[in-house]
């Protein structure tokens, strides 16, 4: 081990959430349940939804591609089974409330669930693909970033002549309380994921490659650096422990981390040639380019004290939340809440009918002495402007300020104090003494304001 | 077990911390000097507590039925308020005026602006500046502690039933021109230190406050930024006045442990609700109040200047904020 664990770099602000991985972090990664049916959401990532390519009554081929886009912000979806389409129609979506699915029926004989088989980098000869082809590949197959955002993967590691990248990031952060996928993933499949950040490094033409992982995980960072270590030409992918903090995984917290460098307010990544891309992403692109499988499992942490049986499971994207938690062995004690990933930046979903997405890398059964009794029950008293979550905001804004606006419908104000830049990262409202739910209240006031500027539909 | 599951936005769990426990932190730290109080005042100083804080209560429930709010006792920032008031008061104060002081604080200072969060004032400071306002002779007239080594000399009492004292401050304004020995100011301190001198009810033990404010800054329930800013600017301007005239001046440490600079320090400009929001107008804040301080104990006619000094720069501190805009991590959008 050549690599020094303790993590020193990081960012300003943030927050110590407890972790409470140790439900799922020593549980391997295990082939999901065997569905009766899946619901694939034409819309699972950033961008242009997609149009079905498919009628009712069809019969699907797992890998087959069922919605596609011709906009170039999008990603197309794929049948994760062979079956029979059942309907095209409205199901609840963890990010976008309703939206349209592809419910397929699966034909149980010809679909057991399985574990792939790793990929190993032994016969994989990186020369072989050009820059277009693995782009190419890449689209082809619907990848998004799995680390929540879900940006088209392609539209992440496209060479761009006026932008050109230097610097590729892999995420292994994993910052999130709970979510352990990521870090099974490092541990389990730490070549194929290494893989997968040659062909995006080889894609994308960065010069440098680091890989961030906070120093809560030393498996993980052990597991990979000895990974790198076999192979000579992997030597210049370079790991940086991070320290242990929320939230680190965020995009702009890690290259702030990594590379000391700030991205200016209401840029992204690529305008100062930085690319940071998930380690299940990179996992995937493996998947993709080598086995020309598209992205129709990924692997999804199912925890929480009250459910029976927690782990991480290999899925087919589409399985609903009910058939997870069913498969884990059901829930042990009163469950108060359901969130699709983390709790900090999770969605609490009201129907367990919601299915598994590209980005959904967990699902989290929260009780009532998790979430505090006085969160439960949103026991707000009134804000003594201590300032805790000025001092938390890893953007540097003013939750106290933004929140009073959007409550009195002082948008102009909110824009003044810089709404837009805030990430909904959580810690504002996390450390909140009065329970005030600073981060819901930024987040209205952004669709207030995207909707003024016709930017959303109402 | 899943029939009924709730639905909000994130984040979903939350720090287990409340307004209620940080105003008891506020209690705690404040109990050595209560303590203090009561070694050296005796049961002056246990009535005072007593009726303030009952008062306080009454007052803060009546206001809530009033207004026709929710009953707000059980943040018990009506309890610091009361203790703050109770002990920047003098000892020797008749009850009932204490019962005044801490309806205004609750009453006027507090709830007329819509309760906790939303006052401009600190509310002990607002009754105490009513107070003296209105009772100047009895707010100026200080008692001697109980276990008491009159080192210091005494001034004619204008109540004549108690045995009356010149604080530090005010000792300081008439006789340390004449005398400026080091064996006097060593005596001072020594007495200041541990409290045993004429003053207001808590104001007296440094040693008490100190324990009470380094209790805070380990727990983090106070930015450590005001404390630290309040001490250094007093420091600052009063080593500027001793050095323009040692003989009229006092020195920058008996400055720091008379009076109510400690308590206000750590207990009095902390408090959130009116200090500014940002670090950088915090330190402004406190520096505001070091300054004003300074100001008003040596130009100044007053002995004692952290009462105009805190309400002036709570006036101010909106004007702090609004000037002290942070600046996104990624510095200004160009827009």
């Amino acid at each position: 081990m050549d690599v020094d664990i303790k993590g020193k770099m990081t960012f300003r602000g943030g927050a110590h959430p407890p972790q409470n991985k140790k439900l799922t972090k020593d549980k391997p990664i295990l082939p999901g349940p065997a569905v009766k049916q899946v619901a694939v959401m034409l819309s699972q990532h950033i961008g242009a939804p997609c149009k079905s390519m498919v009628q009712k009554n069809d019969i699907v081929a797992a890998g087959q591609r069922i919605g596609e886009s011709d906009a170039y912000v999008s990603a197309a979806v794929h049948s994760p089974v062979n079956g029979k389409v059942k309907e095209i129609a409205l199901r609840s979506h963890p990010v976008h409330g309703r939206s349209m699915a592809i419910v397929i029926d699966v034909d149980a004989e010809t679909n057991a669930p399985e574990k792939p088989d790793l990929i190993s980098s032994e016969n994989v000869d990186l020369d072989r693909y050009s820059s277009e082809q693995i782009c190419d590949v890449v689209s082809q197959a619907g990848l998004v970033g799995m680390g929540g955002a879900g940006f088209p993967t392609r539209v992440k590691i496209e060479p761009n002549p006026r932008l050109p990248k230097k610097v590729l990031i892999i995420n292994g952060c994993e910052c999130e309380p709970y979510i352990t996928c990521d870090y099974r993933l490092m541990i389990e499949r730490a070549d194929q994921v290494i893989t997968g950040i040659e062909l995006a490094k080889k894609a994308s033409g960065c010069e440098r490659v680091f890989i961030g992982i906070e120093d809560n995980k030393p498996k993980a960072i052990e597991a990979m650096a000895d990974m790198l270590k076999k192979t000579p030409a992997r030597q210049n992918i370079k790991i940086v422990p991070l320290k242990t903090k929320y939230p680190q995984g965020g995009e702009r917290q890690l290259i702030k981390a990594v590379l000391g460098k700030d991205i200016p307010t209401g840029a992204i990544p690529p305008m100062v040639g930085v690319v940071v891309l998930n380690v299940a992403t990179a996992s995937a692109i493996t998947e993709a380019v080598i086995s020309n499988k598209p992205l129709t499992h990924r692997v999804v942490t199912v925890t929480g004290q009250s459910i029976a049986n927690p782990g991480n499971f290999y899925v087919p994207i589409g399985t609903s939340v009910g058939d997870m938690i069913e498969f884990c062995g059901g829930v042990t004690q009163k469950s108060a809440k359901v969130v699709m990933g983390g709790p900090m930046m999770g969605i609490a979903i009201a129907d367990l009918e919601t299915p598994i997405t590209k980005t959904s890398g967990a699902i989290t059964l929260l009780t009532k002495e998790q979430i505090g009794r006085a969160k439960y029950k949103s026991h707000k008293t009134a804000c003594i402007h201590c300032g805790r979550c000025l001092d938390v905001c890893p953007e540097h804004l003013n939750p106290t300020v933004l929140a009073h606006a959007v409550r009195k419908n002082l948008f102009d104000v909110a824009q003044q104090y810089y709404i837009s830049a805030c990430m909904e990262c959580g810690c504002c409202s996390y450390v909140c003494p009065a329970n005030i739910e600073l981060t819901g209240h930024i987040k209205t006031g952004k669709i207030y304001l995207a909707r003024e500027n016709k930017r959303m539909p109402k | 077990m899943l029939k009924k599951i709730t639905v909000s936005c994130s984040p979903h769990i939350s720090k287990h911390m409340s307004t209620r426990s940080i105003m008891i932190d506020v209690i705690i730290a404040l109990a050595p000097a209560m303590l203090a109080a009561c070694y050296y005042f005796r049961n002056r100083a246990v009535i005072i507590l007593a009726t303030c804080i009952v008062s306080a209560l009454v007052t803060e429930w009546g206001c809530n039925r009033l207004q026709k709010k929710p009953n707000s006792l059980g943040d018990f920032s009506a309890v610091v308020t009361a203790i703050i008031l109770a002990l920047s008061l003098p000892p020797a104060i008749p009850f009932w005026v204490a019962i005044i002081g801490s309806v205004f604080a609750i009453a006027i200072g507090k709830m007329v602006f819509g309760g906790l969060g939303a006052n401009v004032f600190n509310p002990a400071m607002v009754a105490r500046a009513f107070l003296t306002a209105s009772f100047g002779a009895m707010m100026t007239t200080f008692s001697v502690p109980a276990p008491i080594d009159l080192a210091m000399p005494k001034i004619s009492a204008v109540n004549t039933t108690v045995v009356t004292q010149a604080t530090p401050l005010a000792w300081s304004k008439q006789a340390v021109k004449k005398q400026n020995d080091i064996s006097v100011v060593n005596e001072q301190l020594k007495a200041t230190i541990t409290g045993n001198v004429g003053g207001c009810l808590g104001e007296t033990s440094t040693i008490a406050l100190l324990i009470g404010g380094l209790y805070l800054l380990i727990r983090k329930t106070i930015n450590y930024l005001i404390p630290f800013s309040v001490i250094a600017s007093a420091v600052l301007f009063a080593l500027i006045f001793y050095w323009i005239d040692p003989q009229i001046y006092m020195l920058p440490v008996m400055h720091l442990t008379t009076g109510g600079m400690l308590m206000c320090a750590f207990f009095i400009a902390t408090d959130p609700v009116t200090a500014p929001l940002t670090n950088r107008g915090k330190a402004i804040f406190g520096v505001g109040i070091g300054a004003m301080i300074m100001l008003i104990r040596n130009v100044g006619e007053y002995p004692e200047g952290v009462m105009y000094a805190i309400l002036l720069m709570n006036a101010l501190s909106p004007l702090i904020d609004r000037l002290c805009k942070r600046v996104p991590q990624g510095g200004k959008p160009n827009a």
